[in-house]
């Protein structure tokens, strides 16, 4: 047997090794033990350099000594030897022919098991080559450690900073400042280590030495501080499914960059440290824009559509069911309501209300406010009433133009319908305050004001200048090939901001815009049948929206161009569609957006190749636009690390109507451009090639039983099963209060043959149980707001998944007052209807449940249940059956 | 580079497919430990491999670029084989792939009941035991990393019979034998063990191959109507080079047949599709 069975951790992570050059061949005679390889090409021959490499890179258990002899009479002599047992002076010993007895002292402690890949890593199984980076400063390994766990809090503020070393983990907790900073043994998983060794050598810079600190890295990124005849120098040694070679890069700079700041500014407060020096921070900033420029002229919207109907005048612009409306109909008929309008007194920057079914009708109108000089504020017929009086009082609408008998009464706000606009308005109304010829619009002047309903507090109204919609329009209109051929769809009511890209994307590129009225944009296959119908070219779709009409046979709908928006995109439902229509026939983009920015931010082609990868990137930047992600302190943060978006440029919006201070806070001065940007706070991470990630919203971290849980990483795992088309997850509370009954349901529609039994099951399999939905529940459909997005509200209660009962239970024998009561509280507790051999876990119960249920067998008189009981006795028939037995000495 | 920083270990690396498979393992970017007898075997009626070819082998392998160790060593010889193995672990680390490759063809030519108790020994020893005392010396360092891979050339003497070849062909469907049962074995530590079985493998100058020509004399014919019958039994019509075994054996020896073992290649041009 060999002797290296009884050490199978020959690892090349437990040993280090030093080459030494020199000029001449030594004589190796007198030299036992030393392995001698001709090379018979110089040493400076790619082969030589290969042979070199491999030497350096094998480990050995006592050390080894090879000599490799190259053509030009120069040479090599690599030591090998295990770090613990002979260090970096016995290395030297070694290489100088010495004989060295190993240190046999035992490690300080033993390894700390690796720590899984961080999300910031980026981890792609590419090239792992060391980063080696030179030193000014050596500092030492506290200052070293210091560093670290600084520069890993801000990668990953929520893991405590494990370091590993030769001699045992460390972590350095918070202080008030840096030079404060001590660090402490600390055990748990390392994703970082640091081999430091820079005490100066004697004879160095006698002769070339290179010392490999070790053979391969013992933790996943391990951080080196070395000296050799190359100076002082850092080394990064990483794993490359944990990290990007990029990523690794860039984590060194971080690192050097607030080490200098420990060694140089120990007074700086931790959370005070820059993680990036001034190149750093222009190369992250440079990172979030886009590779072409926008080329835009400052025009109003009715200035720049009045250039098309001049150009094309009898092309259709609008078609509605059986009516269509060319060019000139839609500028004649919005000039005479525009007229209505500034003679109902309507003026320059006034905010007119808008109430209407889409249709035609709707666009003249949206074109008439406009003309008039005046900002559309889009209400959706359907919102309910206190909504519509909400956006008429907020908005301060005199005006609103509507059919809606039912429009609530609001002070000082006049309803109009859009027939009395085409005539001179009768009495009651206000003089006009100026003449009522239709003035020159400002492209820096409100266009429209949209109301977004945010996570929190009441829909606030977003004010987009009409500078910002030419600029959309000018960054898409080249890159996808909009023109006077294509047919857009008008799907997305009028409030909702995905309707600025379809109407004026389509008409200030001269395209046909049809009306897709309510009804249809809510039944597939009649939708199906007006795009083959109408030959619709463009596509503009919510994901929730297109899985629908993924549901139908859609092998005729002929758009080359289909624009997702407005939610996040789970990039695998788009497989079924590019079955039926590859990307050379139809290209898909990926557009993430935000009413605060106008419309569409970023823009990502998709491809079978990137959906059966489940891409979550929305891609880079649209030309104009710019974005950054930040730290909650508003600091850069590197690719990689997930953190709120923020954009800027041309899309960014005038601010929240009427809400000075909730402006200030999300639209700020942008620190390189001078201009303003938005806070969206979505979190994102931006990736080394410029394109985005978007991992959700920052306020859908939601935290269960004291764990920090994202709802769109749930939601992730669900889609990755196959049976799977389309999921929603939402956390329930039974109160405001009950923290203890967060539980996590998920609602999914199922291809054929799945079940939402198995769909959990598999869940199981991969998310940790504090993920894990209570409740999958099969829908036919998800159900979708007037948006077109997902209504929560609108979700039925959770199904409850009962397993199949044991063949092994007994026949229910009649129940006894014991089995009822228990059965009623678990019933209580848990929220769902009980039967005695369900079980406690299965149905969603957890360990605060069943504190709860303990605390209400109390309540009752009942005899008390420990936790480990119930572990023991999951259902409430072998619960009895426990308690009953009462002799239980744990009762 | 598909074995790169691998350490191969390759018995009967002197010549023939043992240097052809050597030379395959350094252009893939493999170090060797190359061993041959370098001796001949009283019994065996030809000449075997020498030190200068198995020097010559190892030249060839540093001239692609390989750190190589040599050693004479007889896999009849347990002692001998552990001291090689041992000392090619501590020059390499370890040893990932060990090619058992040594074998002999000859005593044979002769009916079953006409083989005398020394030739059937000689030849079980050499081509059927030798074979098992290296998976012997490198299978427990291989277990116990969890990783390597054993390649074992067999033969298609190994999947049919040939008349007169009793105990060649009895030791090669032997080895295919063991290949499947040590697959077994190691299978749950990962370590694969796989056979070749090559064809008529053509006499190859450069790689001083001669087992077509000893048992061509073996059966008494001259080497070309030997070579000639070979042709027309394997169906592409053209006998084995050496590199297409040797292309067997790097495919075997790399992680891109990580999911392979206990299987049987066989590089035959066809020859026992019927």
């Amino acid at each position: 047997m060999s002797a290296l069975l009884s050490d199978p951790l020959l690892h090349a992570t437990h040993c280090h090794a030093l080459r030494v050059r020199s000029g001449h061949s030594p004589d190796p005679a007198g030299r036992p033990g030393l392995w001698i390889e001709d090379v018979s090409v110089p040493a400076r021959d790619p082969l030589a350099e290969r042979r070199r490499a491999i030497e350096l890179a094998r480990p050995s258990r006592d050390p080894r000594r090879v000599l490799l002899r190259y053509a030009d009479g120069l040479s090599d002599l690599i030591v090998v030897a295990p770090r613990g047992r002979w260090d970096r002076t016995a290395l030297d010993r070694l290489a100088a022919g010495e004989s060295v007895a190993p240190n046999d002292a035992p490690p300080a402690t033993g390894t700390s098991p690796a720590a899984p890949a961080p999300a910031w890593g980026l981890g792609d199984d590419g090239p792992a080559a060391p980063h080696v980076v030179a030193l000014d400063h050596a500092g030492d390994e506290e200052s070293w450690l210091t560093a670290l766990a600084v520069t890993l809090r801000r990668y990953d503020p929520d893991t405590q900073p494990v370091i590993g070393t030769d001699h045992g983990s460390f972590t350095v907790e918070p202080a008030a400042t840096l030079g404060e900073s001590k660090p402490s043994s600390a055990a748990g998983p390392t994703l970082t280590g640091l081999l430091f060794d820079a005490a100066a050598l004697p004879g160095e810079g006698e002769g070339e030495t290179e010392y490999r600190p070790c053979l391969a890295p013992p933790f996943p990124l391990t951080v080196s501080v070395l000296r050799d005849s190359g100076g002082l120098r850092l080394r990064c040694d990483h794993l490359s499914g944990h990290f990007s070679a990029e990523i690794a890069a860039r984590f060194v700079r971080h690192l050097v960059h607030v080490h200098q700041q420990v060694l140089h500014r120990p007074q700086t407060p931790p959370d005070d440290v820059e993680l990036l020096d001034e190149a750093e921070r222009a190369r992250t900033a440079a990172l979030g824009r886009p590779p072409r420029a926008l080329t835009t002229k400052p025009v109003s919207v009715p200035g720049a559509l009045a250039r098309i109907v001049a150009a094309t005048p009898d092309r259709i612009a609008v078609t509605d069911g059986g009516t269509d409306l060319t060019y000139r109909e839609l500028d004649e008929r919005a000039a005479r309501s525009a007229h209505g309008l500034r003679a109902r007194g309507v003026g320059t920057g006034d905010r007119v209300g808008v109430c209407l079914e889409r249709s035609a009708e709707l666009v003249v109108t949206l074109l008439a406010v406009l003309k008039a000089g005046a900002t559309y504020v889009p209400v959706d017929p359907a919102h309910p009433a206190d909504r519509l009086a909400h956006t008429a009082r907020d908005a301060g609408l005199g005006v609103v133009i509507t059919r809606l008998p039912e429009f609530p009464a609001v002070a000082d706000c006049v309803q109009v319908t859009p027939d009395e606009l085409k005539d001179e308005p009768r009495g009651g109304w206000p003089a006009p305050a100026e003449n009522t010829s239709p003035p020159t619009p400002s492209p820096d002047g409100a266009a429209y004001v949209i109301y977004t309903s945010g996570s929190t507090g009441r829909p606030k109204g977003v004010v987009v200048p009409h500078r910002n919609v030419i600029a959309l329009v000018d960054a898409t209109r080249d890159e996808y090939g909009l023109s006077e051929a294509d047919v857009w769809t008008w799907f997305h009511s009028s409030a909702f901001d995905f309707s600025v890209w379809e109407i004026w994307g389509c008409l200030l590129t001269g395209g046909r815009l049809v009306v897709v009225p309510y009804f249809v944009s809510r039944e597939p296959d009649h939708f199906r049948d007006l795009l083959v119908a109408e030959k619709v070219t463009v596509l503009s779709q919510t994901p929730s929206a297109f899985a629908q009409l993924l549901d139908v046979d859609h092998t005729d709908v002929s758009a080359r161009l289909v624009v997702f928006g407005g939610e996040p995109l789970d990039t695998r439902m788009l497989l079924p569609w590019f079955d039926r229509h590859p990307e050379r026939s139809c290209r898909v983009v990926n557009m993430f957006g935000i009413t605060e920015t106008t419309v569409h931010v970023t823009e990502q082609t998709l491809t079978r190749k990137l959906a059966l990868a489940a891409t979550r990137s929305v891609g880079r930047a649209l030309p104009g636009w710019h974005l950054y992600v930040v730290d909650p302190a508003g600091r850069l943060l590197p690719p990689g690390v997930a953190g709120e978006i923020c954009v800027g440029g041309a899309g960014v919006a005038l601010g929240y109507l009427g809400q000075e201070e909730l402006t200030g806070r999300r639209f700020v001065p942008d620190p390189f451009t001078g201009g303003t940007m938005y806070r969206s706070g979505d979190l994102g991470r931006l990736r080394p090639d410029g394109r985005l990630d978007h991992l959700g919203r920052i306020d859908s971290q939601v935290k269960i039983r004291g764990f920090r849980v994202e709802l769109d990483e749930i939601r992730s795992v669900l889609l990755e099963d196959p049976d799977v088309r389309t999921a929603a997850v939402l956390v329930r509370r039974d109160g405001p209060a009950g923290a203890a009954t967060a539980r996590i349901d998920a609602y999914v529609t199922l291809s054929a043959g799945g079940n939402p039994a198995g769909v959990r099951e598999r869940a199981a399999g991969i998310l940790p149980e504090y993920m894990l939905p209570a409740t999958v529940t099969a829908l036919d459909a998800l159900p979708l707001t007037a948006n077109g997005k997902l209504d929560a509200a609108k979700l039925p209660a959770p199904a409850v998944l009962r397993p199949p009962r044991r063949d092994t239970a007994p026949a229910a024998p009649a129940a006894d007052d014991l089995t009822v009561s228990l059965t009623e509280i678990w019933s209580d507790v848990l929220g769902v209807p009980v039967d005695p051999d369900d079980d406690f876990f299965e149905l969603g119960g957890n360990s605060l449940f069943a504190v709860r249920i303990g605390a209400a067998l109390r309540a009752r008189g009942l005899p008390s249940l420990r936790l480990r009981e119930l572990y023991r006795h999951p259902t409430v028939r072998e619960t009895v059956a426990s308690l009953r037995a009462g002799q239980d000495p744990s009762m | 580079m598909r074995l790169h920083g691998k350490s191969v270990l390759i018995t009967g690396a002197a010549r023939g497919l043992g240097r052809a498979a050597a030379v395959a393992c350094a252009a893939e970017g493999a170090d060797l430990t190359l061993l041959d007898i370098c001796a001949d075997l009283p019994g065996v009626p030809y000449p075997l491999g020498t030190v200068g070819q198995l020097e010559h082998t190892a030249a060839l392998c540093r001239d692609a670029g390989a750190a190589v160790l040599t050693a004479a060593a007889d896999i009849r010889d347990t002692r001998g084989m552990r001291e090689a193995v041992t000392r090619a672990e501590d020059r390499f680390g370890r040893i990932d792939v060990a090619v058992n490759n040594a074998g002999i063809a000859a005593p044979s030519g002769k009916p079953v009941h006409e083989i005398e108790e020394d030739e059937w020994s000689l030849m079980i020893d050499v081509d059927l035991s030798g074979a098992w005392r290296l998976i012997r010396e490198v299978g427990g360092a291989m277990s116990a990393r969890r990783a390597g891979s054993i390649v074992n050339v067999a033969s298609t003497a190994g999947l049919v019979g040939y008349r007169h070849f009793a105990g060649y062909v009895a030791a090669k469907h032997a080895v295919v034998g063991l290949t499947k049962a040590a697959a077994l074995d190691f299978a749950p530590t990962k370590v694969r063990v796989n056979a070749v079985c090559p064809g008529s493998v053509r006499d190859d100058a450069w790689a001083e191959g001669r087992m077509l020509a000893e048992i061509a004399r073996a059966l008494e014919v001259p080497v070309h109507e030997h070579e000639k019958t070979f042709v027309e039994a394997q169906p592409m019509n053209a006998l084995i080079e050496p590199e297409d075994v040797a292309a067997a054996i790097v495919f075997l020896a790399s992680d891109e047949s990580r999911q392979i073992t206990g299987s049987v290649l066989t590089v035959d041009g066809g020859f026992s599709i019927r």
